[in-house]
């Protein structure tokens, strides 16, 4: 897995190669390419959603949970029957899995866990900015963050004028109404505001008519694949999926763990829909506070745990591959004796990722966006660099 | 300055004069909290517990087991435990409360500093707190202690139920007591929960500014620590606060230099000291400025509320009618961008939009079913604005920064409920001469502003251009 010195000094011959000729290299390069995040929250359960493939822990452990007709993605790892759309991308090259890997988070409360997961930091509520909003500041990405929610989610705090989209279900009121409002804006020097009329104006010939639009997911990401593709578009899109508390009735393929990944899924499939050809600069990451329990509980549920699993999707992804330092699940290798240990700091993926695709340096980001708390630079064995 | 009467309070409703002494007028509103002027029913705090708890109770100890192969039969009983419980129907008679205050009450200064209190002792979103129990901690611990000092209102916050179930203070245990000895003997681990002590520091009282250290946060903790409801097998985490002398670190404490002995009065002493401290009056001197006047409060805008507090030992009424003062004074200078709550509640006191159902409405419902429609319209209504009072995302509450309610989706809320709000109106209300009379009424620039929105001839047009002008955003 490791990377060579070898392959790491081709690797720089090439890069040198090209400035040093001046090669025509700027088509490729100034290429505009996009990073969406799908936050996953109530805490994802990595184990359901990429279980491990023959470890007799896990199968005892969990017995009335164990997945029936799961899809083998290599010796080791298999995914959730119902990840339809992750898998073809999964076959395209299109879609990888970090696992065992988590936010630096090990105190299990939803509450705090999602503060640190957008904020990125260790201790909750410290931090009032999000690590997405803190990088797209580093590369100077104003105005172009599109949240598909209605409250500005703390992950993209940091960095101002950002979108959001969230239908309303009324209709807006017509178009000169909201062209006489934003002249009058511009006549009273509010240009942020005025800006905002502008995109809302622009919304409502769009819609023609208004029909009210649906809030799911799979729509929201149909739209936001077309806006992501636009060459003037947004770079940054961030998604909420809900319902991955699961501490009861998380059933196998049909319980309601799968529920909540069925909606990951159909997020997927519409942002490759939407984006089209564009799929192939775009990197699509999951977040989640933490995973669940190795063991089942009572109600045949999970309890909150460590952790969890990363879903990739997109064309600048190196390779369909799990890429992990599997820490094992014997008692003694589980965290606190419970849970699936995290080998791998999240951050880490998320940091590798900003790089890549905002095209700073890692160790700017881990600097600036992440405080220089140790973290590793996955970017080449991860992502396209 | 007319637009003082939209930045302390909501504006001026149709059957008010305007005040010959704005400052008196205001500062009459401050002196007593008086009672509701919500006429329906109104639940005591333990009582809606008490409807958490056999929510909480029934879903974890009851539903979760006996459902446990069927995820369409618990979703199914978990439906009807919400009905049972009241879990729809309460926050949305909390929020009639709450507004009838700012509409239909005589004091609509109070409500909106109210309002301002409730956000800044904020109980976010955490279980099911919003739909139980935040409206009547709102009502019972910071509305009924606005005519106390601020100590007293720090007080009963911090050992209130809800605050200390929110900040996790029952699972904040001494390292070295008893209860957690018992736990290692079980081989398991217990030990000090920070996040309420540094909230405590942080947000509440005397904030970053005075300087605290790390090690302070966690000598507040270990003030804290035993404070915590009272555990019982059917009551869960829902028993009443008490101090638990068991989970209680042992020694004294050392907070910001100041030495507190080992027990019960160790919190009580210490909140004593931190209220008084000088970033205290300080930090919330700057967050009322932030609140009414600018994002950005000058010290010259603080210093006569800092000395309000000074003279008075943080007399609440005091203080309010110095900060109520600077905002009169700075009034024509400076404009604050209304959050969406603000905005809302100024347009219907205004435009005398129909917001509330009425008492009698809401007291047709019965626990055990589903609360109608209409009965809900205000939750809803508040989700789609983008600022459920009950909801804010963090401890810090809702923004109080202008950029925060900025984007395209909360100002399309403002331009699609301007309008809805316009057809829920009465029929008296929806002519030219009300809307001409009420803008002479509450703005400094009326022609101005109806020459503007004379460019439209439909009424419900105009009302909707008027309540998103610049002039209205801003108060």
């Amino acid at each position: 897995m490791k990377i060579s010195r070898r392959n790491f000094l081709k690797g720089s011959a090439t890069t040198l190669f090209l400035a040093g000729f001046n090669f025509p290299v700027l088509a490729n390069t100034s290429k505009k390419k996009n990073l969406v995040v799908i936050m996953l929250r109530g805490g994802m359960d990595g184990l359901c959603a990429v279980p491990i493939i023959g470890d007799k822990n896990f199968e005892k452990r969990r017995k009335d949970l164990i997945l029936d007709k799961t899809i083998k993605l290599n010796s080791d790892f298999a995914l959730h029957p119902k990840l339809k759309n992750f898998h073809n991308l999964w076959q395209n090259n299109l879609g990888a899995i970090v696992h065992a890997t988590n936010i630096p988070y090990t105190k299990r409360s939803h509450f705090d866990g999602q503060n640190l997961m957008e904020t990125g930091g260790h201790i909750p509520y410290s931090i009032k900015t999000g690590w997405l909003g803190r990088g797209m500041k580093l590369a100077e990405l104003k105005g172009d963050g599109l949240a598909l929610a209605l409250p500005m989610p703390l992950i993209l705090r940091g960095i101002p004028s950002n979108d959001n989209f969230y239908p309303s279900k009324k209709r807006l009121p017509r178009t000169e109404l909201l062209q006489l409002l934003k002249s009058i804006y511009a006549n009273k020097s509010e240009h942020d505001l005025a800006n905002m009329m502008e995109i809302i104006a622009n919304r409502s010939t769009m819609n023609n008519g208004g029909t009210s639009m649906s809030r799911k997911n799979s729509s929201l990401a149909l739209k936001a694949g077309l806006e992501l593709k636009k060459i003037n578009g947004p770079r940054v899109a961030v998604f909420e999926v809900d319902g991955f508390d699961t501490h009861a009735a998380q059933g196998g393929v049909n319980g309601s763990h799968s529920d909540s990944l069925i909606e990951m899924d159909s997020i997927f499939k519409s942002l490759e829909k939407g984006l089209g050809s564009e799929i192939e600069n775009t990197l699509v990451l999951t977040l989640t506070e933490f995973g669940r329990t190795i063991e089942q509980n009572g109600g045949r549920g999970t309890e909150h745990g460590y952790g969890s699993a990363i879903f990739m999707a997109g064309g600048l992804l190196k390779k369909s591959q799990v890429y992990t330092d599997w820490p094992g699940l014997k008692k003694k290798e589980l965290f606190e004796g419970r849970d699936l240990n995290s080998t791998i700091d999240a951050r880490s993926v998320y940091a590798s990722a900003m790089s890549s695709v905002f095209d700073i340096e890692f160790k700017r980001i881990q600097k600036e966006v992440f405080w220089g708390d140790k973290l590793q630079n996955l970017s080449e064995k991860l992502f396209k660099v | 300055m007319k637009n003082f009467y939209r930045k302390v309070a909501f504006g001026l409703g149709p059957d008010e004069k305007v005040p010959s002494d704005p400052l008196e007028w205001a500062n009459n509103q401050l002196n007593n909290v008086p009672e509701f002027s919500w006429k329906g029913k109104i639940l005591p705090e333990k009582e809606l517990r008490g409807y958490y708890r056999e929510w909480v109770y029934g879903d974890r100890k009851v539903l979760r087991k006996k459902f446990k192969n069927d995820k369409d039969g618990y979703k199914r009983e978990k439906n009807k435990l919400r009905h049972a419980t009241g879990q729809k129907f309460w926050w949305n008679l909390e929020l009639c409360i709450r507004y009838s205050e700012a509409l239909k009450s005589r004091n609509p200064v109070l409500a909106k500093l109210w309002y301002f209190w409730g956000n800044h002792f904020a109980i976010s979103e955490k279980d099911f707190l919003a739909q139980y129990t935040t409206g009547a901690y709102q009502r019972e611990i910071i509305r009924a202690n606005m005519n106390q000092n601020f100590e007293k209102m720090a007080q009963e916050a911090t050992k209130g139920w809800s605050m200390i179930h929110h900040l996790d203070n029952e699972q904040n245990i001494g390292p070295k007591s008893q209860s957690a000895k018992w736990a290692r003997e079980k081989g398991k681990k217990r030990g000090v929960n920070e996040n309420h002590a540094r909230e405590l520091l942080e947000l509440h009282t005397v904030s970053p500014n005075c300087g605290y250290s790390q090690e302070d946060v966690i000598q507040m903790a270990y003030i804290m620590s035993g404070w915590r409801p009272e555990w019982g097998k059917k009551r869960l985490e829902t028993g009443d606060v008490h101090f638990d002398p068991n989970a209680h670190q042992p020694g004294s404490k050392i907070v910001l230099g100041k030495k507190y002995k080992s027990g019960r009065k160790g919190l009580s002493n210490a909140i004593t000291d931190l209220v008084n401290h000088p970033s205290c009056r300080e930090f919330i001197a700057m967050k009322l400025c932030r609140y009414l006047i600018t994002d950005n409060p000058t010290k010259e805008m603080m210093e006569p509320i800092i000395k309000a507090w000074e003279k008075s030992d943080g007399f609440l009424p005091e203080v309010h009618k110095a900060a109520i003062e600077v905002a009169f004074n700075y009034s024509d200078q400076y404009n604050k961008f209304q959050n969406p709550e603000n905005w809302l509640l100024q347009m219907s006191k205004m435009a005398d939009v129909d917001l509330i159902p009425s008492p009698a409405f809401m007291d047709l419902y019965k626990i055990g079913n589903k609360p109608i429609r209409d009965q809900r319209a205000l939750e809803y209504l508040m989700d789609e604005l983008g600022q459920h009072p009950y909801l804010a995302k963090q401890p810090n509450g809702w923004s109080d920064i202008s950029e925060d309610w900025m984007s395209p989706e909360l100002l399309i809320r403002r331009l699609v409920y301007a309008r809805e709000a316009y057809y829920k109106k009465s029929g008296n209300s929806q002519t030219k001469e009300f809307y001409e009379e009420m803008i002479e009424k509450n703005y400094d620039n009326p022609g101005e502003i109806l020459k503007i929105i004379g460019q439209h001839r439909e009424l419900v047009h105009k009302h909707v251009i008027l309540f998103n002008l610049p002039e209205t955003l801003r108060s």
